[in-house]
Order: structure tokens, then C-alpha cells, then sequence
């Protein structure tokens, strides 16, 4: 039992980091229609930033924020440099898909330049474990959780009740209706994909500090995952998706403890087919889908 | 220098095969599957497992059974396309778009995972070696000459996977392959099972992966995973992206920049010292640039894909429908012949789906002339002044209990909470055109989609012809002879009209793989010279002879209609159900299409037509069907529902007409 409780506060921190970085990467497709294959790289080059941020000024709560930052601005420039100009000039989401992962190799190639391609260190003391509830968990993970949970809560306030969350819901529901009706497509979505950034880098930063280390390729084997927990919930839907995220976090935190960790991602995987083939417009949607309905 | 020369070639003729491979998946099939490179890496292993021998500890692997290359090589191509039937039996039942590349990179990894951390199977990462000039001994060749001979061996199989490619890209599975990937509702009402044949493509595909990847374990001589990094498979997808997706040549020229040039021409340059990434990093950028340049600014490729163009189209065509046959046939194939095939023409004749050519060219005579020469008096008045009289005269008269051609019995289907039809039940005559009118919402195009398949209604019968056909999926019900249009007109958008028509007869005979090898040659090819003959004619006729050789995407949306048209009367179903054929139509494309159902009907195909053009449905049909809220309201000749009642609440209101 006691292995158990164990085992899901893991998974609990886990879900924590991988709800932010779903929830970014389903907030980008929401805006756009293009599932963003260079989302890891955002909470890659988010881990850097924050390390180099941390290395200079000592201060982790303005390593956290520099990384939120910088995930937003690079969030932003994919957006304005890449996407929508690929949006606007009618290339299909699907080519567009396939640029952002050549995208995804020359921002990785380009950190291997920079910082080379061998695992950094982040070790930042984690304090003693303590006992919160039925759960074990050490300051880091419990701020981990807390922010995650804060984040969430700000994210349900700008989507539900902001002028700008009504836009961004009207954009996922139909661009041109939206543009049609004074809808500045173009803004929000840049808008969208900036606070998406602030949220994949910060995510970025907090799974950098929960497994200690990272290289160039690490925001890109985390965001299969993402993807998985993204489609379990449902591409686009904001909540949906971080509901995903927390039953995957968990579901491969018990496949890594009770069967074996290297088979965290095949289990992944295994997951989001089982899902795609029974539901695949995301668990929570009751709407069964075939090739002509 | 000469060594490195005979390596990159060899590397080219392997990668060659690989990206020919993936061409017919991603470029005939349109499917962006990204666990491509997994059965390159599965051929490669099992061509490993398959001629090396037992494992000596730590070593672990599977098999160890020292077979002859060539066997192994065997072993490899059936354990991918094995592979790539499961894959593919999941990810191709429901799944397009990025839900398939999203599951085809879980499946890549599933494998990727399992090859790198379950030991027992090809020793983890440590992979697999000793695989060591294979043929060589058996053929006497020494360490000097072996890199010559199998590059020789490398470059054979590359040319025979070329002339395969070659015939597959012009023949009819090629053609009907590639409008699955413009259209495939549109596939699927012209007799194409999806399904079946993007699996075939898929497996096929794979199939060359594992041939590719049996090679290159021999020219490795090993195989682990490190030798399967994600650039390995982004610099395949690249090279098909640059060269042009579907374009054999183009491929092969992708092949020979983006590996052999920029991948391998770039091993040369010397180390930047204290930097030793630099130069392997910036190959990668390179590469991934040239993925979002190509597909920004150039996503056709280089070369691409070509059409079959038909020069006697161009030339035009005589006015009795003779073709004007040139004994060129176009840059599409060069080797495309069409010969007078007896054969063929009476296979027609007995298909149901087809019509003969003779009979193509002696029925719908009258209205080709008609059809050619407007005989408009003013477009006023077609449009708004109805004929008296129903232009039937061409139908034997037939008792008014003629036999049905489609009997719909108590059809139900619901959405959610909104019943869409609700105990639908009516009949269609043969031989004649029946309306199909109600308010929007009244459940027609619901219905229609239930009829054709497309749809399954939840309770009720639908006979055709006296066969049920209720829980048929589509391609089945067209392959009997129901085919259906839809709302806004639907066809391959990058094809060309004439393929376009010439796709409307669905060929069980010759859309398969293997007829498309052997067999005579005309059956390798997408058309006969009969069928040709036939949609020249048929294009013709709708005066889009100019535009034979356009794509269909470019076409203006009546021109569309024209098209959509023309495949029915290429396909001469028993019965045709329009999905108002005149939305957005002038009045004189409306005449056109008037004529046309005309034609319908004098070559042998029913039709129901659903339409808000009351005038358009007094003109062309001879029983008018009403519904209402999913049911049934009126059915009867037009002129006995303008005095109903119910019909005037529900549809035409109090207004005169």
C-alpha cells in the first residue's frame, strides 16, 4: 500500500510537469491546427536558459522566470516566423507538421553548437523528503505541484472569462468565422503561442530540476509523451488535455516502478494507440470517429 | 578516392531503394508515416539474425541461422511488411492526417525501445555485427574486389526496384492509389475499398524499407541503434520532399542530393578544431532547413509529380466522338501503347458497372449533339419558365408500377438528441429521375448518406434493385451500381480531368498490384485504348475537351459539376443519386446539366435527384418525393404536389410559384 501511495505521488509530480507542457502544446494547436513537432524544444531550450540564468545569478526564482520567458519569446518567434506565415500562405497543417520537425532538428543542432551535445548537470538541492498527506514528496516536487496547480488555475481564468480566452476559443472553432466577425486571428494566435511559451519553458524548467539532468535532445523525447497525454485528452481542449496528462503521468510512473523504466515510452505509446483506435477525439468526448463521419 | 567513390554510390543505390520505398507511401498513398525507418531498421536486423550465426555470451539475440544472404535478404522484406500489416491494419482503419503520423511515431518507437532495451532480442545496444561480405566467398572475391562487385549488386537490384516503381507509377493501381490520396470519400463512391488499398500500398512500401534496410546491413556488415537516429529517417523524408513526392525521377534525384551530397560530400570537411560538433550540427541544420525551405516554398520538390497528359485531346476530337488517336500518348509514360484489347471490351460489356463502348458511342448520340450545339432559347426562361411537358420521350412507356430501382423502408437515424431521419420509406422507379425535395434540415442529405453507405442508419432496409444493402460500406454499394455526388462536388483535385473520368470505372481486373506488373501491357496501364477512346468522347461532350489535361483542382466550381457529371456518364451506374447538382450553377451550365440527365437516362442509369431548384426538379423529374422532419411527407408527380396540403406548409409555401 505504502509502495504503492509512493509510486503515485511520483506520478503525481510527473503529471504536474507533463499537464504544463501538454497543455502548451494543445493551446498551440488550438490556435493554429498545426501540432507543433518542435514543442520539446521550447521546454529544451527553456532547461538551458534557466541554467545558464542560474549559473549567473544564483537565484532560482529568476532562473524559473528567465526560463518562462525565453519559452515564450521562442514560442512566439516559431509562431510569427514560421507558423502563420505557413498558415496564411495555405500550406495544409499537415505540411506545415513536417516543417516544424525539420524546425525541431535545427533548433536541436543548434543547442549542440552552443552547449555541445553531452548531458548537463542541473542539480539543485532537493531538501529532505516530507511527508504531505499520504504522499512522500521533497520541497522541489511539492513547488513543483503548487506551480503547476497555480498555473493551471490562471490558465482556466484567461481561457473562461477574458475577452481574449472567448477570441482564443472562437479561433479553435472556426479561423474564418472568427476573422469574419473583427477577430484579429493573427494576434491571438501570436498571443496564444506566447503564453504557451511561458508555460513549456517554465514546464522545461521544471523537469529539468526533477530528473537533475538534460542535453539538446531531452525537451524532444519528453514531448512524446506530451503528445500522448495532448491526444489522450483531446487536441485543442485546454482541460481535456491536462486531465490526459495526469492519467498518463501516472499510468507511466506505475508501468516505470512496477515493470521496468525503459519501457516508459513503448508504454506511452501503447497507451495512445489503445486510446486513438477506441476514442480518438480524446477520452472525453463520447463521439465515435470513422474515415467518413 | 576510389573506395570512398564506390561507398557513397553504394550508399545511393541503398538509400535509392529505401526512399522509392517511402515514395509509395507518403507520395502515392499521401500518408506521412513516420515509422518508415523501423522497417528499414527491422530488415536490417533480420538480415543480421538471419546469416549470422549462434550468439556467443554476453552476446543475446534471436535466431543466429546462417542462411545465404539472398535468403536472408527475403527473410528481411517479408518481416517488414509483416510488420507494416499490423501497423497498418491499426493505423490506417480510421486514422488520416496527423492522427496516423502521431500513432506511426509511436509504433517507430514501440520498435526503436524494444530493439534498444529488451536484449534478448538483437542484443540491445549493442546491435549486431559480423556480417561480412555476403556472396563473397561463394564467388571467389577478395577484400579488394568485393566493394565493386556489391556495389554492381546494390546497383541491379536499384534499377529493377526502378523499373517497378516505374510501372506501378503509370499503371491503373498507381492511378487509383494516388486519388485515394486526393479524395477518398470520392474514391469510395467510385468503387475503391480505402482500406484495402492504402494497406497494400502500405505493406508494399514497407516491404521496400526491408529491402533496403537487408542491404544495408551488408554494407554496414552491422546494425545497432545508433545507426537508426531520427536524422537517419528525417534525411529519407527530405530527400523523397526535395526531389518531389511522387515523381520516380524526382526521388531518385532527392536521393542524390540530400544523401549523396549534402549527407556525405560533407564527411570531407575537416574539423573545426575545439569544435567537434560543428561540422556534424550544422549538416543537421542544414538538412532541417531545407525540409521547412521545401516545404514553404517549393512543396511540390523539384521534379513534380507528373500527369498523363493526351495530346489528342488537345488536338480535339472529331464530331462523331472519333478520337483523333496519336500515336503519342504523352510524356506521362512513354511507353504507353494502348492497343485495341478485345479482351477488354467484352469484359466491359458483362461488368454491370461499365458500358460497353459500342454502346457508349450509339446511346447518348442525341443528346452529345444537343449537348455540343446550346440549343437555348433564353436563360430567363430555362430558369424560370419550366417545360410543360416532362421530357420522358425517350423511355419506353412503362406502366406506373414499374420495377423499383431503389426501395427505402422505415430508415431511422439519429445525432445526439436530433432525430436527422426519422422512419424514412419511399421508392425510386427505374428508368426515371425522382426528386427529392423538403425544407433544409428535412433529413435528404442524411438520407442520402445512409443509402450510399457512407452512413449507417440505425434501423430501416434499403433494397437495391432487390438486393438489401443496408450495412454495405460504400465502395460496395457503388460496386453494385449505386454511385452518389455530393453537396459541394468532390473529385482527385490533383489529377487531371480526363484521369479524373477515366477513374470513374472501378477495374477489379487491373487495380491490383501484381496486374500491374504482369499481364498484358495494356492492362498494366491506367487506361485501355477503349476507355480512352470513351473519356475523350465523354469529356468532349461536356465541353471540357480544353481542359482534359488541367488538374481538376484548378477548375472553376460549375466547371467541377461538369467533371462530377462526366464521371457518372463515364461510370454508367444503374442508378445515380445528385446531391444538388445545381448549387451555385448558372442557368446555362443548368441546361447543360439537364441534358446530361437526360443522358442519364437514355444510357440505363436511374437517377434521384435532391435539389432546391423547384423549376429544375418540374423539368427533369418524373416523380417528386417530399420530405419533411426525417419523413416522408408527399410523393407524386410534381404537379399533384402543388395542391398538397402538407407539402405547401411544410416546404413551398403560399406563395405561387
Amino acid at each position: 500500500m505504502n509502495e504503492v501511495l509512493l509510486t503515485l505521488g511520483f506520478g503525481l509530480v510527473t503529471a504536474a510537469i507533463l499537464s504544463l507542457s501538454a497543455v502548451a502544446f494543445t493551446l498551440e494547436y488550438a490556435v493554429t491546427n498545426v501540432a507543433n513537432l518542435a514543442h520539446g524544444e521550447i521546454l529544451t531550450i527553456g532547461a538551458y536558459a534557466a541554467f545558464v540564468i542560474h549559473q549567473s545569478t544564483g537565484n532560482v526564482l529568476i532562473a524559473a522566470l528567465g526560463a518562462s520567458i525565453t519559452g515564450g519569446i521562442v514560442a512566439l518567434a516559431m509562431h510569427t516566423l514560421l507558423i502563420e506565415r505557413f498558415v496564411r500562405s495555405g500550406i495544409g497543417a499537415m505540411a506545415t507538421l513536417i516543417a516544424t520537425l525539420g524546425l525541431s532538428f535545427v533548433l536541436q543542432n543548434v543547442l549542440v553548437i552552443f552547449f555541445g551535445a553531452a548531458n548537463v548537470a542541473y542539480t539543485i538541492p532537493q531538501g529532505a523528503p516530507q511527508q504531505v498527506g499520504p504522499f512522500l514528496w521533497t520541497p522541489t516536487e511539492i513547488e513543483i505541484i503548487i506551480s503547476a496547480l497555480c498555473i493551471t488555475a490562471a490558465l482556466y481564468v484567461i481561457i473562461t472569462f477574458t475577452r481574449f480566452g472567448k477570441a482564443l476559443r472562437a479561433v479553435f472553432q472556426n479561423r474564418d468565422l472568427a476573422r469574419v466577425t473583427g477577430i484579429n486571428a493573427r494576434l491571438v494566435g501570436a498571443a496564444t503561442w506566447f503564453l504557451a511559451g511561458l508555460v513549456a519553458g517554465y514546464a522545461g524548467f521544471i523537469l529539468a530540476e526533477s530528473v537533475g539532468t538534460f542535453n539538446p535532445y531531452f525537451g524532444f523525447s519528453f514531448f512524446l509523451i506530451t503528445l500522448t497525454a495532448a491526444v489522450a485528452g483531446g487536441l485543442g481542449k485546454p482541460f481535456s488535455t491536462m486531465a490526459g496528462a495526469v492519467i498518463v503521468g501516472i499510468a507511466l510512473e506505475f508501468t516505470g516502478g512496477y515493470i521496468s523504466a525503459s519501457y516508459e515510452l513503448a508504454f506511452a505509446f501503447a497507451i495512445l494507440a489503445i486510446i486513438i483506435l477506441v476514442r480518438p477525439r480524446g477520452l472525453f468526448t463520447n463521439a465515435r470517429r470513422t474515415i467518413f463521419e | 578516392m576510389i573506395q570512398y567513390l564506390v561507398s557513397i554510390l553504394t550508399e545511393g543505390a541503398i538509400f535509392g531503394i529505401m526512399a522509392l520505398g517511402l515514395n509509395i507511401i507518403w507520395g502515392w498513398s499521401g500518408d506521412f508515416d513516420l515509422t518508415y525507418y523501423g522497417y528499414v531498421a527491422l530488415g536490417a536486423y533480420m538480415t543480421l539474425v538471419l546469416t549470422i550465426g549462434q550468439p556467443t555470451p554476453p552476446a543475446q539475440y534471436i535466431l543466429g541461422l546462417q542462411l545465404p544472404y539472398l535468403v536472408a535478404l527475403i527473410g528481411a522484406v517479408v518481416s517488414s511488411a509483416l510488420m507494416a500489416l499490423v501497423v497498418g491494419l491499426i493505423a490506417l482503419r480510421h486514422l488520416r492526417g496527423i492522427y496516423f503520423s502521431i500513432v506511426t511515431l509511436g509504433a517507430v518507437y514501440v520498435l526503436y525501445v524494444l530493439a534498444g532495451q529488451y536484449v534478448p532480442l538483437f542484443d540491445g545496444y549493442n546491435g549486431l555485427s559480423g556480417l561480412f561480405n555476403p556472396m563473397g566467398d561463394a564467388l571467389g572475391l577478395d577484400f579488394q574486389s568485393y566493394p565493386f562487385f556489391f556495389l554492381g549488386f546494390c546497383i541491379l537490384i536499384f534499377v529493377l526496384v526502378l523499373i517497378f516503381m516505374a510501372r506501378l507509377s503509370g499503371s491503373r493501381f498507381g492511378l487509383a492509389l494516388r486519388s485515394l490520396r486526393e479524395d477518398e470519400r470520392a474514391a469510395a463512391a467510385f468503387g475503391r475499398d480505402i482500406y484495402r488499398m492504402k494497406l497494400k500500398a502500405y505493406v508494399l512500401g514497407a516491404a521496400f524499407g526491408g529491402l533496403g534496410g537487408g542491404l544495408f546491413a551488408a554494407y554496414l556488415s552491422a546494425f545497432n541503434p545508433s545507426a537508426w537516429s531520427p536524422i537517419e529517417a528525417i534525411i529519407l523524408y527530405s530527400a523523397v520532399l526535395v526531389g518531389g513526392k511522387g515523381n520516380i525521377k524526382g526521388v531518385v534525384l532527392g536521393v542524390v542530393i540530400m544523401i549523396v551530397f549534402i549527407q556525405e560530400s560533407t564527411r570531407f570537411l575537416p574539423d573545426v578544431p575545439g569544435y567537434p560538433n560543428i561540422i556534424p550540427a550544422t549538416r543537421e541544420i542544414v538538412i532541417g532547413l531545407v525540409l521547412v525551405l521545401f516545404i514553404r516554398y517549393r512543396p511540390q520538390g523539384l521534379l513534380p509529380e507528373r500527369r498523363y497528359i493526351d495530346h489528342s485531346l488537345q488536338a480535339g476530337v472529331d464530331a462523331g466522338g472519333n478520337a483523333l488517336v496519336s500515336r503519342r500518348f504523352g510524356a506521362f509514360n512513354r511507353r504507353f501503347r494502348p492497343t485495341r484489347d478485345r479482351r477488354q471490351i467484352s469484359a466491359a460489356a458483362d461488368s454491370p458497372l461499365s458500358i460497353s463502348p459500342e454502346a457508349a458511342v450509339a446511346s447518348p448520340l442525341p443528346v452529345l449533339e444537343a449537348a455540343v450545339a446550346p440549343p437555348l432559347p433564353s436563360s430567363e426562361a430555362v430558369a424560370i419558365a419550366p417545360r410543360q411537358q416532362p421530357l420522358n420521350q425517350h423511355q419506353p412507356a412503362e406502366p406506373p408500377t414499374v420495377s423499383a430501382a431503389l426501395v427505402v423502408e422505415g430508415l431511422y437515424k439519429h445525432f445526439g438528441g436530433v432525430v436527422a431521419v426519422n422512419n424514412c420509406s419511399f421508392r425510386a422507379a427505374k428508368g426515371q429521375v425522382t426528386g427529392l425535395i423538403g425544407p433544409n434540415g428535412a433529413g435528404k442529405s442524411t438520407a442520402i448518406d445512409l443509402i450510399s453507405g457512407f452512413k449507417l442508419a440505425d434501423t430501416g432496409t434499403i433494397f437495391f434493385e432487390g438486393t438489401a444493402i443496408q450495412g454495405l460500406p460504400p465502395h460496395r454499394i457503388s460496386r453494385r451500381g449505386l454511385i452518389r455526388t455530393f453537396q459541394t462536388p468532390r473529385g482527385w483535385p490533383g489529377l487531371t480531368v480526363l484521369e479524373n473520368v477515366l477513374l470513374a470505372q472501378w477495374d477489379p481486373e487491373r487495380e491490383t498490384i501484381w496486374r500491374s506488373l504482369t499481364g498484358a501491357k495494356q492492362a498494366q496501364h491506367m487506361a485501355s485504348q477503349a476507355e480512352l477512346m470513351q473519356a475523350r468522347e465523354i469529356v468532349t461532350e461536356f465541353g471540357l475537351a480544353k481542359l482534359g489535361n488541367e488538374r481538376a483542382g484548378n477548375l472553376s466550381g460549375g466547371q467541377k459539376r461538369l467533371v462530377e457529371f462526366a464521371r457518372i456518364r463515364m461510370a454508367a451506374p444503374r442508378l445515380v443519386i445528385l446531391d444538388e447538382p445545381m448549387g451555385g450553377v448558372n442557368p446555362v451550365l443548368g441546361e447543360r446539366m439537364a441534358l446530361a440527365i437526360e443522358g442519364f437516362i437514355a444510357a440505363g442509369t436511374s437517377v434521384i435527384i435532391v435539389e432546391h431548384n423547384l423549376p429544375f426538379i418540374e423539368r427533369v423529374a418524373q416523380q417528386v418525393i417530399v420530405m419533411a422532419q426525417g419523413a416522408v411527407i408527399a410523393a407524386g408527380p410534381f404537379e399533384s404536389l402543388r395542391s398538397n396540403q402538407s407539402v405547401i406548409d411544410a416546404y413551398l409555401g403560399e406563395v405561387p410559384l
